[in-house]
C-alpha cells in the first residue's frame, strides 16, 4: 500500500510541477496585457482572470475533460490534467506578478526612466528585479495551492495520490490508514515547497536581491 | 443558438443544484467563522501545549487538500459508527478546513492592534469584555473583512468538491446533465456562470460590509 501511495505522490508532484511551470509561463505572458494601453487587451486580461479565478477548479477540469474530446483533442488524462492546472494557475500567477509590478514605488520607476534606459533594459534592470522582490512570497503560496489543487484532478480520473488513496479504500476499506498516509505525504510536499520557497527567498536576500524594504 | 436552445431546455433543472450549493455554502461558512473564532479564542487564552495543538491543527489543514478531509469524514465516519448524510459530512470537512484559515486571518487582525491600546483600555477602566467589544472587535473587523470575504468565496468554490461524494449540488447537476444529454460543454458553461454570479454577489456583499464597519472618526464625540 505504501508503495502505491508513494507512486501516487510522485505523480502528484509531476503534475504540480508541470502545472506550475506551464502556469508561470502563461502567467508571464498574460501579465503585460494587464499594463497595456490598448483597452481591448486589458479588458481581455481582466475577463480572463475573473473567469478563471471565479469558477471552481473542478468545473474548469470537467469543462476541459469533456470539452477537449469534443474538439477532437484527446491525449489522455495527464495532458488534460496539466492543461487544467496550467490555465488555472496562470490566472493566479499573472495576478501575483501584476501585484509585484504594482508594488514598485513610483520614485524607483521615475529614477529608472530618468536614467534614459531603453525599454527592454528598463524592464530587465528595474522592473523585473523589483517585482520579483515583492512577488516571491505570494508566488510560493500559489505553488503550495497548486500541489493541493492537483488532488481535484482525481475526480476526472487522473491517477495521482488522492486517486491512489481512493482505490486502496475501495479495495481494502482501510480508510484511516490510506488517507492518513496520503495526508502525511501531501503535508510533506506542501511544507517542502513552502520551505524551499523561503530558502530561495533568504538566498536572494543575502545577495541583496529580495526582501528588505527599499 | 445551440447554447440558447440548451438554456431553454435545461435551464430550470439547475434550480435545485443552485439551492443546495447556496445552502451548503451558507451553513459551512457560518460554521467555519464560528469554528475559526473558537480556535482563535483558544489560542489567545491558551497555555503552551494548547497553543501548540491549535498550531499543529492549522498547519495540518493548511497543507493537505480539502478533498482528502471530505473523503476522510465521508468514508471514515461510518466505520466508527457515525452515519451522516453526505451533505453534512462534506460540509463538516469544509468547516474544519476553512476554520483553520479563518482563525489565522482573525489572528492577523488581532495582532495588528497595537499593544498600547490594551493598556489604554485598561486605564480607561474597560473590563475584558468591554475591551473586546469596544476596542478589539471594531478594528479586527476592518482588518480582517477583506480576507474573510476572500475565504468565503474560496469556500463557495470548494463546495463543488462535494459532487465527488454524490451531493446533488451545482457541479453534480451539470455532470448528470452532461451524461444524460451527451452535450460536451454546455452544462459546465452554465454552471461556471452561476458560480461567477455567486462570487460577484459575495464580493459586493463583502464590500458593503466593509463600508458598514469601517471606523470613521466621530468628531461629535470629542
Amino acid at each position: 500500500m505504501l508503495r502505491l501511495l508513494l507512486q501516487g505522490a510522485f505523480y502528484t508532484l509531476v503534475l504540480a510541477v508541470a502545472g506550475i511551470a506551464g502556469g508561470t509561463t502563461l502567467g508571464l505572458l498574460l501579465t503585460p496585457l494587464g499594463f497595456l494601453r490598448a483597452r481591448p487587451l486589458r479588458a481581455f486580461y481582466h475577463v480572463f482572470i475573473f473567469f478563471t479565478r471565479g469558477t471552481p477548479l473542478l468545473v474548469l477540469a470537467l469543462l476541459i475533460f469533456y470539452g477537449l474530446p469534443a474538439m477532437n483533442f484527446s491525449q489522455g488524462p495527464y495532458v488534460a490534467g496539466t492543461i487544467v492546472l496550467t490555465i488555472y494557475s496562470s490566472a493566479f500567477f499573472a495576478e501575483v506578478f501584476r501585484g509585484g509590478v504594482l508594488a514598485i514605488q513610483r520614485t524607483h520607476l521615475e529614477s529608472g526612466r530618468s536614467l534614459g534606459l531603453a525599454p527592454l533594459a528598463f524592464l530587465r534592470r528595474i522592473i523585473a528585479p523589483l517585482a520579483l522582490r515583492y512577488a516571491l512570497p505570494p508566488y510560493v503560496n500559489v505553488c503550495v495551492m497548486m500541489v493541493k489543487a492537483s488532488s481535484i484532478l482525481s475526480i476526472i480520473s487522473v491517477w495521482e495520490l488522492t486517486l491512489a488513496a481512493r482505490e486502496i479504500i475501495e479495495r481494502t476499506l482501510l480508510v484511516f490508514t490510506a488517507l492518513g498516509i496520503a495526508a502525511g505525504l501531501y503535508f510533506i510536499m506542501c511544507f517542502g515547497v513552502d520551505r524551499l520557497g523561503r530558502r530561495v527567498e533568504r538566498h536572494l536576500m543575502r545577495r541583496g536581491f529580495v526582501g528588505e524594504r527599499v | 443558438m445551440r447554447f440558447l436552445n440548451w438554456l431553454a431546455a435545461y435551464g430550470p433543472s439547475y434550480g435545485s443544484g443552485l439551492g443546495w450549493t447556496a445552502l451548503i455554502a451558507l451553513w459551512a461558512s457560518v460554521g467555519a467563522i464560528v469554528w475559526g473564532s473558537v480556535l482563535l479564542l483558544i489560542r489567545l487564552s491558551g497555555r503552551r501545549w494548547v497553543n501548540l495543538a491549535v498550531e499543529g491543527y492549522v498547519q495540518l489543514f493548511r497543507n493537505t487538500p480539502v478533498l482528502l478531509s471530505i473523503y476522510l469524514i465521508y468514508f471514515g465516519f461510518p466505520l466508527i459508527g457515525v452515519v451522516w448524510p453526505a451533505v453534512i459530512c462534506g460540509g463538516l470537512a469544509l468547516v474544519l478546513q476553512n476554520g483553520a484559515y479563518i482563525s489565522e486571518i482573525l489572528r492577523g487582525g488581532v495582532k495588528a492592534i497595537d499593544l498600547v491600546q490594551f493598556d489604554a483600555a485598561k486605564s480607561l477602566g474597560l473590563s475584558g469584555w468591554g475591551t473586546f467589544r469596544k476596542v478589539v472587535l471594531p478594528q479586527v473587523l476592518v482588518y480582517a473583512l477583506p480576507s474573510l470575504g476572500n475565504q468565503v468565496i474560496l469556500l463557495v468554490k470548494d463546495t463543488s468538491l462535494l459532487s465527488a461524494i454524490s451531493v446533488a449540488e451545482l457541479t453534480m447537476n451539470a455532470k448528470l446533465l452532461t451524461e444524460q444529454t451527451g452535450a460536451a460543454y454546455e452544462a459546465f458553461v452554465v454552471v461556471a456562470v452561476l458560480y461567477l454570479l455567486l462570487v460577484v454577489v459575495l464580493e459586493l456583499a463583502a464590500r458593503s460590509a466593509l463600508r458598514a464597519v469601517r471606523w470613521r472618526p466621530r468628531y461629535d464625540a470629542l
